[in-house]
């Protein structure tokens, strides 16, 4: 628990700097609401695209428009069919950014509040006060290392061999028997008909307070994913896509690996400091920035668990790899004059180069 | 330590080294003139030969210079090396294992790639245990030395991680050998059937599954079905003899023969029996293979016949010019063993047998060679291995047409690499 309590200090004092990075002398509340988008979305002196595009000039521009940066296909084409920012336009967008542009890469629900809206509209409308992030790095550094469960001692070196105990069991008699303890100490693996599920609870709304101070350094305030750490959220109806994004709610089939994962392994350089309340309150809100469960008061426990299932839990099936052609044995390959004509070349690592000496030091794809 | 030569950064370090040899050896007869230095007029004597060399006149250092030796100092660019656009972070990523400046089929255990999702867990081997439990009659701990009493096994396999020419499935894009397929090393591993182990807990025949968890801080998990543990699973703590390298799983790991790397779960701690599968974050987000459909494929565990030319490769030129040339490279199949490597020097049209040279067997590398005359023209490389089940290794195109372009693990297809008249290779993909 210390260590927990230590990580989540550390967390808050970069919160506390990175507010007063971004302070400007009218700090008004739509500068407060715009913490909300700064994760995608700059504005200022330097602004530049993130996940989304800069927000300068907004007003009057046409949707889609920036000419840096990568829109999906909906927002390009709302833009010609004549879509403008204006206040009205921005209004209705950030409201229901998916029903006011359908199919929006805009992994953001919405401003569920007028008056936030109303006042992040104010703050673009001056277009001014800069919002660049100044929580670069995350920083939770002082990883030492999981809870150690109770271990016995190496056994003092027998001074006589003759003496040593030969346990019953098995063929070699080798090993002891795990204490119950030591099996629940270690044992905390979830599977998705709920075996393993700890007493416990917790809320979306709890859970969103743990997940801001814990996990959104790196996985975006609305899991979008800071930077090129993991994306949570989002993603919907991609996986046909050229570019599929792979999250939570698009593509994982089961909501115990988020308990178990979280539990197991986040955050990230300070593993296991999530007690079951905890774990339960941040994957009931990591459900929620999913829209799998819509109400903040939503509890979830050992015992909602079940009512809980993923919509994409319906899309794996098991591996029928030797069903494709390539996989006819027994078929003697071309050995002379096979394919048409010389070979020439298609495609080249020149064009795409980006070996790590290459002067372009960034690329497509990764290995997950 | 004067001859140290200074660390390459150039991404062709054999060649600049191979040139700054030459120079401090005044001028080395063996440049070619296409590798850059200018040959020695016919009838000039190499002064490699008639000049005094310090080593043949005074006496190197003595015994325990080097308790642990190393490599020579003229082959320190001989190192793991990573892309860093990647991944996020280096704690949880990866490097590759330099493939083309290894020969036989054994990767020295410096040079195997690492993949880590929470850093290299630095583990106290006193303080190690490795628990079973779940449905077995008797759940058990054992500590390293109970492990070492175990009837041993020694056995050599590849560990091919999943995502290995993972980058390449939209089309040629790193150019290397080392980084299209160095997530791959072969190891002679020393450990305990992991049979032997589940036997002596004692399975209940409900035992369908077993999880098998590290010790790191990710703490790694992977279900794998019952009758590949009670197969060949062994439950390692040597490598290439010596111990686990802390980067490789120290004190002890799991090895998963012929199937995907990650499932050889490190610094492994638990083995817990079950009836169903765990479904954990690397099993449902990660190792699942994406189609073209939106539907996903998952457990595809078993790694593909495979094969490249690691020599020459964009990494490794050819620096001598035409004449007596070999092609060397590595072949492997999770299903068994390598039957046939056939190499091409016509971007696939016409096809020669390779000769594997070295031991063959299950699930490890196999080392081929194909010498031929090289007029100096250019030539489109290739290499395509059969298994003994009769697995052909398939086109990149062969594998597009199945799987589209987003299923990022296995991809297993034919390599070419593009030789120019100059020597150099480039990582091409031809008609
Ligand atoms: C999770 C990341 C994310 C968050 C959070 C987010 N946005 Fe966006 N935003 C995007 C992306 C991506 C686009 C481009 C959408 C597209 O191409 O469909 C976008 C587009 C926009 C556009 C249209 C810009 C243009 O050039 O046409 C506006 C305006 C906008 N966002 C405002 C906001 C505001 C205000 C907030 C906070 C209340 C916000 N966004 C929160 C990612 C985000
Ligand atoms: C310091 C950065 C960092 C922090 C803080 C962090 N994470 Fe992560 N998270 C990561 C990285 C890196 C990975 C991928 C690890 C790997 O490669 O195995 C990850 C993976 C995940 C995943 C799996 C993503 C996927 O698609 O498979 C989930 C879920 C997750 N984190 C949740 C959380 C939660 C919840 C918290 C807060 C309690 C948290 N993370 C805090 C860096 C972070």
């Amino acid at each position: 628990m210390s260590k927990f309590l230590k990580f989540t200090a550390s967390i808050v004092l970069l919160g506390a700097a990175w507010a007063s990075n971004a302070g400007a002398q009218d700090a008004d509340a739509g500068e407060k609401v715009f913490r909300k988008c700064a994760a995608c979305h700059a504005v200022g002196d330097g602004a530049k695209n993130k996940v989304g595009p800069e927000l300068n000039e907004i007003f009057g521009r046409i949707a889609g428009s920036h000419e840096n940066f990568k829109y999906s296909n909906a927002m390009v084409k709302a833009g010609e069919e004549g879509l403008v920012w204006d206040h009205d336009s921005l209004t209705q967008y950030l409201a229901k950014p998916r029903d006011f542009v359908k199919g929006t890469r805009m992994a953001f629900a919405g401003l569920k509040k007028d008056d936030e809206i109303a006042n992040v509209i104010a703050y673009l409308a001056t277009f001014s006060a800069s919002a660049e992030q100044a929580a670069a790095e995350p920083a939770p550094t002082a990883a030492e290392g999981g809870e150690t469960a109770p271990v016995e001692a190496a056994e003092a070196p027998a001074t006589n061999a003759a003496d040593a105990v030969i346990p019953e069991h098995g063929i070699y008699h080798l090993g002891r028997e795990a204490l119950p303890e030591e099996v629940a100490a270690w044992d905390i693996d979830v599977r998705p008909d709920g075996v393993g599920l700890p007493v416990g609870s917790g809320t979306v709304a709890d859970g969103g307070v743990l997940y801001d101070e814990n996990c959104a350094v790196c996985h975006g305030v609305f899991g979008e994913g800071e930077g090129r750490w993991p994306v949570l959220a989002g993603g919907y109806d991609t996986l046909t896509a050229d570019r599929p994004v792979k999250t939570i709610g698009s593509y994982w089939p089961f909501a115990s690996t988020i308990f178990d994962y979280v539990h197991r392994a986040m955050p990230f350089g300070n593993a296991r400091s999530l007690d079951a309340d905890q774990t339960y309150a941040i994957t009931a809100y990591l459900l929620y920035l999913n829209d799998i469960v819509t109400d903040e008061d939503f509890e979830l426990s050992n015992e909602t668990f079940s009512e809980v299932s993923l919509p994409n839990e319906e899309n794996f099936y098991p591996d029928d790899r030797l069903e494709e052609a390539n996989f006819a044995t027994n078929v003697e390959p071309c050995m002379e004059n096979c394919g048409d004509g010389p070979a020439e070349i298609v495609m080249r690592a020149r064009i795409l180069d980006v070996t790590p000496d290459g002067d372009d030091e960034s690329g497509a794809g990764g290995i997950d | 330590m004067s001859q140290q030569p200074e660390k390459d950064k150039n991404f062709v370090p054999s060649r600049r080294s191979f040139l700054q040899g030459g120079l401090t050896a005044a001028g080395g007869a063996a440049v070619a003139a296409i590798g850059g230095g200018a040959a020695l007029a016919a009838g000039t004597p190499d002064p490699a030969i008639t000049e005094l060399k310090d080593w043949n006149q005074y006496s190197g250092p003595g015994v325990d210079a080097a308790p642990y030796g190393v490599p020579s100092p003229f082959e320190a660019h001989v190192v793991r090396r990573d892309v860093p656009w990647l991944t996020a972070d280096p704690i949880s990523s990866i490097n590759f294992t330099p493939l083309h400046e290894l020969d036989g089929i054994i990767t020295p255990n410096g040079l195997c790639f690492e993949r880590h999702h929470s850093g290299v867990a630095e583990v106290d081997p006193a303080e190690h245990r490795l628990m079973i439990n779940g449905l077995v009659d008797k759940p058990l701990v054992f500590t390293m030395q109970d492990l070492m009493r175990f009837p041993r096994e020694n056995r050599v396999y590849f560990l091919e991680c999943a995502a290995n020419s993972g980058m390449e499935w939209r089309g040629a894009q790193l150019n290397g050998c080392q980084f299209t397929h160095g997530m791959l090393h072969n190891v002679m591993y020393t450990g305990v059937r992991l049979r032997t182990l589940l036997e002596e807990a004692g399975v209940k025949p409900s035992g369908k599954w077993i999880l098998a968890e590290g010790a790191d801080a990710s703490g790694m998990g992977r279900s794998i079905p019952i009758e590949k543990a009670l197969d060949d699973c062994l439950v390692a703590f040597k490598m290439n003899g010596e111990a686990l390298r802390p980067e490789q799983g120290y004190p002890v790991r799991l090895c998963v023969p012929g199937w995907e790397g990650n499932m050889w779960v490190k610094w492994l701690r638990r083995i817990e029996v079950g009836d169903k599968p765990w479904q954990l974050r690397e099993e449902t987000s990660k190792y699942t293979d994406l189609m073209p459909d939106g539907r996903a494929r998952r457990f595809t565990w078993a790694m593909d016949v495979k094969s490249v030319i690691t020599n020459p490769s964009p990494q490794a030129p050819i620096t001598h010019g035409r004449g007596h040339t070999i092609i060397t490279g590595v072949a492997w199949s999770g299903h068994g063993k390598i039957k046939r490597v056939d190499v091409s020097i016509d971007g696939g049209r016409n096809w020669q047998h390779a000769r594997i040279d070295g031991p063959s067997l299950s699930r490890s590398l196999h080392r081929f060679y194909y010498e031929f005359n090289w007029d100096g023209s250019p030539l489109y490389l290739q290499s395509r291995a059969i298994d003994e089940h009769g697995y052909v290794q398939p086109t990149k195109n062969a594998l597009r047409a199945a799987r589209g372009d987003n299923s990022i693990y296995h991809n297993n297809g034919i390599q070419t690499w593009y030789l120019k008249s100059n020597g150099e290779a480039e990582n091409v993909e031809v008609s």
